[in-house]
């Protein structure tokens, strides 16, 4: 969605590149704000999102929520995508009170090295959060305060295959639900 | 030696005294077992349900079936618990209700024993069963219980001395009719039927408003009872030191509490509103048939144990800290001043009206202290500072 | 047998009590180790994690009509808005265009489901500071009445699996305006009773005033919202500050209150049923006939590549879903922010230095469905 190519991807004909400039976003103000930063934008579907190098999250972070255009203070959301070869990206949602705006934060880790630091010294919600994507896909928040399991039991070693990785298995079910009643699994997905 | 009972006469002490006890007895199961019913009925009408309805016709043979299903339990013990102290606390919460009913007046001559000192007797008892509830919370190995006990402990100790000085209030300015030639009446008597005799044309309701406010609110907490139902307060502690209890010994406890709430229903109609003397004693040339009189018994202390039902089901529960602060700070001030109005009134011989005066201003006095208490506060102990870079765990 | 009375204070130990996970009053399986020095609460630590099913992940092997039962369970007191998000969120990827009427719909029945799921907050928060079954009585009261004109409308009490892609799943009863106002009538009757008997008792205002206060800054950090932030003070309320479906076009006003204690929160929240009431009679006035399902609705929808976060205003707060899509007709992540999972962080905060009892009342007023919060 963020560069458009309205042809249907003839090479012949002059590709109509529609560059999208960010214009009815924040995007200025964010990249003025980061400009000590390397960052680079994207759209979702209703927000901006900003992908930061790994070395710099923390403190880009830290100057979105100082900055008093943007005053990001809010921190709605934390977690990972897994996104197998890939690596893993670590994906912030902000939201400013005063100013009632959104951004997006993204930033990837390889698959070898997840480790980021963490974000409770910009928010106290940070807390819990990493907690969890912590245990789930085994990313490992350097300078948590309390790197403990929150939602999984405590007794079970998941350090071979975190639970929400792509290569952590469904659970093999021995019958599928409605073969004892004779139901077709053929007819799945027709209304 | 022998003795009159039922008109029989020459019978012998202890058969007079097994054959009263026997009585008290049987009429304390089915009551109390009636009560169980009835607070379950109650209870529910408040709240728009209606109770138990299967077990016999409209639910009469409910408490039956509870008392069968009781019995019928396993009688467990946590290995740790000190097997003495956990077997012997529900005879300690139990017996002491159980004697109190010695002096309960229910109509003219129909008691186990009249005695003298009948209100001392009455608190002295009624107090051993404080012992119970921590011997229960502390035999039971058990945090909860252990919590529960202490409260219970704390709170049955603060709520004691309310209700005595509610009870001595009254006992002061009792008129006594005197033996004596002058004819002239003594004034103070622990004697409850002397109490109510005394109460014949108007009952102490009318003298002592405040009294019987505080008498209410301070048998509200001996009772454990909504408000004040901290220790047995089912959202936090579950149970509180009956926790581990089960079967029979539980049951023990469940009937106390029931059997203490008919005792401080019948001292209440007793003491405050004239027993079977009013208005039978209005009267005076044609007392009332026994009957009568235990109906008028039997409605005065339904008031009150409908009260304590209605309370109940209408208000929340208080916390320990202000349960504590509202009987140190405000039942017990009230109730010397009450004391000692009462003294002036009988040394200076003033007119009985002073005391219903003094006692209105003093519900006044009550209500407004309670208000300011609620509106205004103390500061709280402050939260934990944050922790600098700390975040909730 | 001597003792020593060489010091000066007693040595005390602290004592270590452990609230759940099966206790009557933590509203699920939750478990917290309280840390406790008489009555006084020293330190809190919670324990979750015993209601986890693995959501997030079963959606990632359910396509976008099957997820909609998962998320209905994930919020099980309020499903219809649990359910919003969710096909709010397919609805932005595909870029589905939603008829009116089923928009108005979709308003009518997460405001009602709002309206119950505050009905069983104070049932609850009821029986948490004591008194015995009356208000408790009188919320499942009031729920029995919504949840029966659920059924009449999707066949499921509770978990109704009744929004769709695009629109509604089939059409509601003939009776619908009717019947909403029925319940309508019955809810504001219900909020005169919890009112008539909670608000201005002395022993229940004793126990709720002061208690368990988080400003409105330790709220914004903390990543707070719903009813417990806007007790504290903070106007932060999604549908009027984010607008969805059609909230822009009928009035309101955000309720708050500047206590941040306990009593506040139940107040805002008693408050927002009424206000919810008069939400409803708005959007029934703007119901007009029309379709609730667009045109051409592809049987089986696939995705384009993208990705987006939807937040909608659950009665808790912020339920948020964070849904990525790689192509296919299956999410490629899905990630569901729980409103109670943030207000649950504030916990330890609002409880040290307060009593025993008071921990219970403040767990109680923060309203947490474990199911949410473990997913």
């Amino acid at each position: 969605m963020s560069t458009d190519d309205n042809a249907a991807g003839t090479a012949e004909e002059a590709q109509v590149e529609v560059v999208d400039t960010f214009d009815d976003t924040i995007w200025d103000t964010v990249n003025r704000t980061l400009r000590a930063v390397d960052v680079r934008p994207e759209r979702s579907a209703l927000d901006l999102i900003i992908h930061i190098p790994r070395a710099d999250i923390i403190r880009g972070l830290r100057m979105l929520k100082q900055d008093a255009d943007l005053q990001f203070n809010y921190l709605r959301c934390l977690t990972a995508v897994d996104n197998e070869s890939d690596g893993i990206d670590v994906v912030y949602q902000l939201y400013s009170v005063p100013k009632n705006i959104n951004l997006t934060v993204k930033t990837t880790l390889p698959n070898e090295n997840k480790v980021i630091e963490t974000a409770t010294t910009v928010w106290k919600a940070a807390n819990w959060l990493e907690r969890e994507t912590a245990e789930m896909f085994g990313v490992s928040f350097s300078g948590h305060p309390d790197p403990r399991p929150l939602l999984m039991p405590e007794d079970i070693d998941m350090s071979d295959t975190y639970p929400l990785l792509k290569s952590h298995p469904f659970a093999e079910i021995d019958v599928l639900q409605g073969e004892i009643l004779g139901h077709d699994r053929d007819a799945e997905g027709e209304g | 030696m022998s003795t009159e009972i039922f008109g029989f006469d020459g019978v012998n002490v202890w058969v007079d005294g097994l054959v009263r006890v026997l009585l008290i007895v049987g009429f304390m199961t089915v009551v109390v077992m009636g009560l169980i019913y009835g607070e379950r009925k109650i209870l529910a009408r408040f709240q728009q349900r209606l109770g138990p309805t299967r077990t016999g016709p409209v639910g009469l043979l409910q408490s039956v079936a509870d008392a069968l299903k009781l019995v019928g339990k396993e009688d467990l013990r946590p290995r740790n618990a000190d097997a003495w102290t956990f077997e012997l606390a529900p005879y300690l919460v139990f017996v002491p209700v159980f004697l109190g009913f010695v002096i309960v007046p229910f109509v003219l001559d129909w008691q186990v024993r009249i005695l003298e000192l009948g209100l001392l007797y009455f608190v002295a008892v009624t107090g051993i069963n404080i012992v119970g509830w921590i011997m229960a919370g502390w035999g039971s190995d058990n945090r909860y219980a252990m919590i529960g006990g202490m409260r219970a402990a704390a709170q049955g100790i603060s709520y004691e001395l309310p209700l005595v000085l509610s009870l001595l209030a009254v006992a002061m300015v009792v008129e006594v009719p005197s033996d004596s030639a002058t004819g002239e009446s003594l004034r103070g008597s622990l004697n409850l039927n002397e109490i109510i005799a005394a109460q014949a044309e108007i009952p102490n309701l009318v003298w002592q408003p405040l009294v019987l406010i505080v008498f209410f609110i301070a048998a509200l907490a001996e009772l454990n009872r909504t408000p004040f139902d901290i220790p047995v307060g089912e959202s936090e502690v579950v149970g509180g030191p009956f926790v581990e209890y089960s079967g029979i010994r539980w049951s023990m406890f469940f009937l106390a509490e029931y059997a203490a709430l008919l005792i401080m229903s019948l001292i209440f109609a007793a003491v405050f509103l004239g027993g079977w003397a009013w208005p039978a004693g209005l009267f005076q040339d044609d007392p009332w048939p026994r009957w009568a009189q235990a109906l008028l018994v039997t409605g005065k202390a339904g008031l009150f144990i409908f009260m304590v039902f209605w309370v109940r089901a209408s208000v929340p529960r208080l916390r320990i800290d202000q349960l504590m602060s509202f009987t140190w700070k405000i039942l017990l001030p009230l109730m010397f001043a009450q004391v000692l109005i009462n003294g002036l009134v009988l040394v200076y011989d003033w007119p009985e009206i002073v005391l219903t005066v003094t006692g209105l201003v003093g519900v006044l006095v009550l209500v407004m202290a309670v208000d300011r208490a609620v509106r205004h506060p103390r500061p709280r102990p402050a939260p934990a500072t944050q922790l600098e870079g700390e975040a909730a765990s | 047998m001597v003792v020593d009375t060489s010091a000066t204070e007693f040595e005390t130990q602290d004592l270590l009590l452990n609230v759940g996970p099966q206790h009557p009053s933590t509203h699920g399986v939750f478990r917290m180790v309280l840390e406790i020095d008489g009555e006084v609460v020293k330190d809190l630590v919670p324990y979750i994690g015993y209601l986890h099913r693995g959501a997030e992940k079963l959606c990632e092997n359910n396509d976008f009509r099957q997820g909609i039962g998962y998320m209905d369970r994930t919020e099980y007191l309020a499903a219809h808005n649990a359910e919003l998000s969710y096909v709010m969120a397919v609805e932005a990827l595909a870029e589905i265009e939603v008829p009116e009427r089923a928009q108005w719909i979709r308003m009518i029945l997460c405001e009602l489901n709002r309206i119950s799921s505050h009905f069983m907050f104070l049932g609850a928060f009821g029986v948490d500071v004591g008194v015995f079954g009356t208000p408790f009585i009188y919320g499942w009261r009031e729920r029995e009445r919504i949840i029966d004109l659920f059924e009449e409308i999707s066949g499921d009490r509770m978990m109704f699996a009744y929004f769709r892609a695009g629109g509604l799943a089939w059409e509601v009863p003939l009776n619908f305006p009717e019947r909403v106002r029925e319940v309508l009538e019955s809810a504001r009757q219900g909020v005169k009773d919890f009112d008539g008997l909670l608000t201005q008792n002395e022993i229940f205002i004793a126990r709720t005033k002061n208690v368990g206060v988080i400003t409105a800054d330790d709220a914004i950090e903390m990543g707070m919202s719903g009813p417990t932030i806007r007790a504290s003070g903070v106007p932060l309320d999604l549908r009027k500050t984010e607008p969805y479906l059609q909230y822009d076009q009928i009035e309101f006003e955000t309720i708050t209150a500047d206590g941040g204690d306990v009593f506040d929160r139940y107040l805002v929240r008693l408050q927002e049923i009424s206000q919810s009431i008069d939400l409803i009679e708005q959007c029934l006035e703007r119901l007009e006939d029309g379709p609730i399902m667009p045109e051409k609705m592809p049987r089986m929808l696939r995705l384009p590549e993208g990705e987006v976060y939807i937040r909608t205003e659950a009665p808790r707060g912020e339920y948020g879903i964070y849904m990525v899509s790689k192509g296919g007709n299956k999410p490629h992540r899905l990630k569901v922010r729980s409103a109670c999972l943030s207000n649950l962080q504030a916990l330890k905060q609002m409880c040290v230095g307060q009593y025993v009892a008071d921990a219970i009342i403040v767990l109680g007023s923060i309203d947490i469905v474990l199911s949410e919060v473990d997913r």
